[in-house]
């Protein structure tokens, strides 16, 4: 009998105790600096490298580039970049590997839609996803 | 009250009956929807969590939310089960647990019906619960649901034997078995005090009577999913929810009467205080206390459940009874 | 016919389907159960539900991508899993791992071990019917989840390690912030035993329930609490030092019972060993130092094969590698505890009651992310 009254001593306690709850959809988390959010991605740092998308280990991420419209310049510009967040698993490795930071992590993790198209995100998305970057890459 | 009950009837007091039965039912359905949010709140507050707090200032309508849901949820059957026996089965589990409540004296004046076995009726009228629970697992035609039902069955006849011979001290003590006399006769002391023994076997006993932790076997939800009423949605899962609820009010009320002295208050010095206070005061003490051993205890395993009522609690009670009546005969002068 | 009423009763034996869905098996895990009364006579483990293919996906992956595949095989201890990987591939390139990487992958090892160990805690008991240590748990879990996420962004799948280190250092106070968690848990511990460990329902329910013998359990080649729980002293962090692990006192604990309470004593044991291995190597902690070690940029292990294995908080976790020097892997083959221990189930099951079924499954502890791989 004496198991149960230390048990119920216990709960009892507990009455008490300050709560753990998050009072979360009122009051906003705040992720640590590091935390792998929705990348955000800047088109003029992107030289179309294709790193990210070839290191992606679900191959979440496409794009495509264009000859740079300034006919002086060499290399390429940034025409259309997708990332699939139905695939995408915030694994860290595109901003990883890109030379540029042109992909970088947010700390903004709300993803949640009512449909399936719109876990596509194009590069305008992706442009304007611009708040808390991570400062570290 | 009584007098006023025991008039012939006419088409006005017959009217007024039928308020006052309607009015207990609305308390009734008061306590149990504020009984579950307590519970709610109370188990959160163990469990270091707020508990509901969206619907309502701090969550107050919860509850009520809740019911409208059941109400407007699709009643479905499962497409074998047995159609009269699975509509039949939620009334006959809630119409016992509001009948009990008829013989009990919520003060000297608040009562509905003085019978002379009071308390053999609230024992015999719980017990019809017990086929509602079988034929709930019964007619659904779920495998867990009859396990669950089968267990309940075994359960609740089982615990059914030593919580009315835990009682039959209490009723030695007293000379009768009307529950208006039994709180009269605590005025000086109230029953667990000499009664110790037969309150903490009827405790236990009826704790396994209401199917509620450490005794929620018949609903395991980790073993069983939900037991007997794993297929019954909408408002045929409210009225067994119901009637889980109104037998804790029942048995709070049975506890509070038998052993803690009804509507007496602690000292005479406290009668200023209206007995109905005090009756909703260790009331609430009871159904405080069911919440808080649910916060803390695992559940017992099915045959060791049993063993322990035939094994444990059945001789103890047996033992209860002859110490009490070896005393009284004592102070009688028997020996 | 002139038998009598009492035989002529046809008796049915019925079949229970426990799963997919059901809340104590702890993932999508069907157990087809045959039911004489309450007694199993026979239980069929289907598993399958989550297979993803991973070794095979791995084929075609280079070796830093599989990383993130591992986190999601034990969900619940993502860094063992990342770690097995990594010390399978620099096994093969004999690479030199810097000592501050070193001590962060064990502190962050040993973290995840007492995580994973709480969420056992948690879940066996609320199979049993007990709600709140789940919460208690829980709250000291999401304690050590912060820490991660402060360490590497993420709460669960990781993807911290890298072949040759790991991918960030410690954050500035950071390992403070450890050692606060470490004093907390330990603080918890003896609280948690008053709960649960005393209750005389608990021990009834668990004691002499689900047992097997040494002979059983090497035959079945369990591994882990599994095998620890019938006397078998084996730990591979003390019998095949790996990391630095010979740098650290900690005992093993063991058991000859091989009963459900023995692997419950077990586990609690090994969060308190555990928290002892955490505060040396927080101690130990080097100042500064390179967190990765010398790679070559593309990552391509020599020709040929090697079978790497560590203790995760489930048993022995082992990584089969063979190369053919390209940058990917030509096959790969995971070797996951939970899954082995898990053989045992239908024969642990075989004559027992039904309402024993959970306690015994939730006593094996098993990850379905793992299992089906």
């Amino acid at each position: 009998m004496l198991g149960f009254a230390k048990g119920l001593g216990y709960t009892l306690k507990q009455l008490s105790q300050k709560k753990v709850t998050h009072m979360y959809p009122d009051v906003p988390i705040q992720m640590p600096s590091r935390f792998r959010g929705i990348q955000h991605f800047s088109p003029e740092k992107c030289i179309v490298c294709n790193q990210c998308a070839r290191i992606c280990p679900t191959e979440c991420i496409q794009l495509t580039g264009k000859p740079h419209p300034d006919p002086e310049k060499r290399g390429k510009v940034i025409d259309t970049y997708d990332i699939n967040f139905e695939i995408c698993i915030l694994c860290d490795l595109c901003t990883e590997v890109c030379p540029t930071e042109a992909i970088v992590m947010t700390n903004n993790f709300e993803l949640a839609a009512y449909s399936r198209d719109e876990l596509f995100k194009n590069l305008e998305w992706l442009d304007d996803n611009n708040t808390n970057v991570r400062e570290e890459n | 009250m009584l007098q006023w009950l025991n008039q012939a009837p006419s088409l006005w007091n017959t009217t007024l009956f039928a308020i006052s039965a309607v009015l207990l039912l609305v308390v009734l359905l008061g306590f149990v929807t504020y009984a579950i949010y307590f519970e709610r709140k109370v188990i959160g507050w163990m469990q270091l969590r707020y508990g509901p707090n969206r619907v309502g200032p701090l969550g107050l309508l919860q509850t009520v939310a809740d019911v409208a849901k059941l109400l407007i949820k699709e009643d479905t059957r499962p497409k074998h089960a047995d159609k009269a026996l699975f509509a039949l089965a939620p009334i006959l589990a809630y119409a016992p647990a509001f009948g009990v409540l008829a013989v009990m004296p919520f003060t000297d004046k608040i009562q509905f019906a003085d019978l002379g076995i009071g308390l053999l009726y609230y024992v015999a009228l719980s017990g019809i619960t017990v086929l509602g629970v079988i034929t709930a697992g019964w007619a659904s035609n779920n495998k867990y649901s009859l396990i669950g039902g089968l267990r309940s069955a075994a359960q609740m006849i089982s615990y059914e034997v030593p919580l009315v011979m835990s009682v039959v001290g209490v009723v030695l003590m007293t000379g009768s078995l009307n529950l208006r006399e039994i709180v009269l006769a605590q005025q000086d002391v109230w029953n667990i005090v000499p009664q110790f023994l037969g309150f903490v076997v009827f405790m236990i006993a009826a704790q396994a009577e209401l199917n509620r932790t450490p005794f929620d076997l018949p609903e395991a939800e980790s073993e069983l999913v939900a037991g007997y009423h794993v297929e019954y949605s909408g408002f045929r899962f409210a009225m067994f929810m119901l009637a889980e609820y109104v037998y804790m009010f029942g048995m709070g009320t049975l506890i509070t009467i038998l052993f803690l002295g009804g509507w007496l208050p602690i000292h005479p010095s406290l009668s200023f205080i209206p007995g109905i206070v005090w009756f909703i005061l260790k009331l609430l003490l009871y159904v405080f206390f069911q919440f808080w051993v649910r916060a803390t205890m695992p559940r017992l395993r099915a045959d060791q459940l049993m063993s322990f009522a035939w094994k444990g609690l059945l001789p103890l009670a047996l033992f209860n009874i002859l110490l009490t009546a070896a005393v009284i005969s004592y102070q009688n002068g028997m020996f | 016919m002139s038998t009598s009423p009492a035989t002529d009763i046809r008796t049915e034996e019925m079949l229970l389907n426990v799963g997919p869905q059901h809340p104590s098996t702890h993932g999508v895990f069907r157990l087809v159960v045959k039911l004489d009364g309450e007694t199993i006579t026979e239980a069929d483990p289907v598993i399958g539900y989550l297979h993803r293919g991973t070794e095979k996906l791995a084929e075609n992956l280079t070796y830093t991508q599989i990383i993130p595949y591992t986190d999601r095989m034990d969900y619940l201890s993502a860094m063992t899993n990342n770690y097995i990987i990594c010390h399978g591939v620099e096994t093969m390139m004999g690479l030199e791992i810097p000592e501050r990487a070193e001590y962060l992958r064990v502190i962050a090892m040993e973290l995840n071990r007492v995580a994973s160990h709480l969420v056992w805690w948690g879940t066996f008991l609320l199979d049993m019917g007990a709600m709140s240590p789940f919460l208690y748990a829980f709250r000291d879990r999401e304690m050590i989840l912060e820490l991660f996420n402060e360490l590497c962004g993420a709460r669960m799948t990781f993807n911290y390690m890298r072949v040759g280190g790991v991918k960030w250092d410690a954050p500035p106070g950071w390992i403070e912030k450890v050692k606060d968690v470490v004093k907390h848990v330990k603080k918890q511990l003896p609280d948690y035993h008053k709960l649960v460990t005393g209750n005389e329902i608990f021990l009834n329910r668990i004691k002499g329930i689900g047992h097997y013998d040494q002979r059983t359990a090497l035959d079945y080649s369990l591994s882990g609490v599994m095998l620890r729980c019938t006397g078998v002293k084996w730990d591979l962090r003390k019998d095949e030092p790996y990391s630095i692990y010979d740098r650290f006192e900690f005992d093993v604990p063991t058991a000859t019972e091989g009963d459900c309470f023995a692997r419950y004593q077990l586990r609690m044991a090994e969060i308190e060993q555990s928290l002892r291995i955490l505060e040396q190597a927080l101690e130990q902690f080097p100042s500064d130092g390179e967190i990765i070690g010398k790679v070559p940029r593309v990552i391509r292990p020599p020709a040929g094969e090697t079978y790497v294995r560590i203790e995760a908080p489930r048993g022995e976790i082992g990584v089969y590698i063979a190369s053919q020097g390209k940058d990917k892997p030509w096959r790969m083959k995971f070797r996951r505890p939970s899954f082995v221990n898990l053989q045992i189930l239908p024969e642990l099951l075989k004559g027992v009651n039904i309402s024993n079924m959970v306690v015994i499954l939730g006593s094996i502890d098993i990850v379905l992310g793992e299992v089906d791989c």
